[in-house]
């Protein structure tokens, strides 16, 4: 069963976009504006309803819906505004809505890691090209942006298209939910990977044995040849010798023991895909070299014009034979 | 509606009594959380696609490319939380990698094409040849 309500909602923001897309008057844009958050906040209470929250999430799922506020207003902002600079402006508002969505799901490294590579590096660059490339309001006459800005090209048919791919996501989203047993299954393997990650952190093992008790002088391999034993009550047990003796004996680890999402991440990073760690610094060094190939002037530069480019003419002019003969 | 999603509903249930006690990194993720995120990088990767279809700015087209890589990294971590697996995460840096390579390249491309025609609009590439 599809939930038409959803596909309503849906049409109901895409009529938004399209009357913000469109080269109207003000009082259409505020329309559309009144009418794409409405729209916006009927898909969110249509998911929240339909899904019991319990308590203790309600905080995360509170922050959740006002990031998706922000991040989607933003990105309607990036699409619908004339000025290309403040476009960039409002993506680099997307990435950090983006990054606490991140925080929120609990994935700490890729937040700040998408805070530093997209808010720092990649916005930058584009926003040094935009002012290299882009004409000043005066050259254009005026203070309006140009025409190919303020223009845009085919909205109705592109609005369609886009919200019947979001009609498409949606439904295949929630057609086929989980059940309850699958549900459980990934809790229980997913806790068992988690503790067979540590398992491979010999020095957070021993980190974690002491602070569950501090009499902990080192931990040993099990019996059977592991660092770490999964029990059904998502704890686990690791045999350690204690400063007193030297025989090996049981502890159990809680699962606050569990290890952090950044340092699984590192050991995923590491442990299971290094070819494609590999393969990922490869794909750098050539974009690195692609663009240093692009940037280069095509045209050959002639002797006295390389010299003036370097700035070696001004350095003559100023202590004539000394800087020519170094030249 | 309700009953369209009432198997979600039970597995929460099930889930969150398990969770009771657990650590941080496996608490307080709600399947409305989930579903949330899911519509949220849906949208993205929407609004994304229309940007691109509908700018003529190259630059802008480029930046609109950058929001549907927002909304795919997006639903990566939310799956990889609805399931508990660190793979989406790892998935996503390596997403980060692509986008900073495409970023440099395409900035460069638009940077050559503007000093061929002294414009950033896409529609006069429109009959690509020897210009």
């Amino acid at each position: 069963m599809v939930p038409t309500i959803f596909y309503a909602a849906s049409a109901a923001a895409a009529a938004a976009l399209l009357m913000l897309l469109l080269p109207a008057a003000r009082k259409v844009r505020t329309a559309g504006t009144v009418l794409g958050l409405a729209s916006l906040a009927w898909i969110l209470v249509t998911i929240v309803r339909a899904i019991p929250v319990t308590d203790s999430a309600l905080g995360n799922v509170g922050m959740t819906v006002l990031c998706a506020f922000i991040s989607v207003a933003a990105a309607v902002r990036v699409i619908t505004h004339h000025r290309p600079v403040y476009s960039a402006l409002y993506f680099v508002l997307v990435v950090i809505s983006g990054a606490a969505l991140f925080v929120l799901l609990s994935a700490e490294f890729v937040a700040f890691s998408l805070v530093i590579v997209y808010a720092g590096a990649i916005l930058i660059t584009y926003l040094f090209v935009l002012m290299l490339a882009q004409q000043s309001p005066s050259e254009t006459g005026g203070a309006d942006a140009v025409e190919y800005d303020r223009v845009a090209r085919e909205p109705a048919a592109a609005v369609t298209c886009g919200f019947v791919l979001l009609a498409v996501l949606g439904s295949v989203i929630f057609a086929s939910p989980r059940s309850a047993a699958d549900a459980s299954a990934d809790q229980v393997a997913a806790v068992e990977r988690a503790w067979a990650d540590l398992g491979r952190m010999p020095d957070a093992l021993l980190e974690r044995a002491r602070r569950t008790d501090p009499q902990v002088r080192m931990v040993v391999p099990r019996s059977n040849g592991a660092w770490i034993e999964t029990q059904r009550d998502f704890t686990a047990v690791v045999s350690v010798q204690r400063v007193d003796s030297d025989i090996a004996s049981d502890l159990v680890l809680s699962p606050a023991m569990l290890p952090e999402n950044t340092a699984r991440v590192g050991m995923a990073l590491v442990t299971r895909f290094p070819v494609s760690l590999e393969l990922a610094g490869v794909i750098l060094l050539m974009a690195m070299l692609g663009a240093v190939v692009l940037a280069r002037r095509q045209s050959e530069l002639a002797d006295d014009e390389r010299r003036a480019l370097a700035g070696l003419d001004r350095l003559a002019g100023s202590e004539a034979s000394p800087a020519r003969s170094r030249g | 509606m309700n009953a369209f999603l009432a198997p979600v509903s039970s597995a929460i249930a099930s889930v969150s009594t398990a969770l009771e006690g657990m650590g941080q990194a496996f608490s307080a993720a709600s399947e409305a959380q989930i579903a949330l995120s899911l519509a949220i990088s849906a949208l993205l990767f929407v609004i994304g696609l229309v940007g691109f279809m509908v700018r003529r700015n190259m630059i802008i087209m480029f930046l609109c490319t950058e929001l549907m890589f927002q909304g795919a990294a997006l639903a990566m971590i939310t799956v990889a939380r609805m399931h508990m697996d660190v793979s989406g995460q790892v998935f996503v840096i390596f997403i980060l990698t692509v986008a900073a390579a495409e970023a440099a390249l395409a900035l460069g491309l638009v940077v050559l094409l503007h000093r061929r025609r002294e414009t950033l609009s896409a529609e006069v590439w429109s009959d690509l040849g020897e210009a």
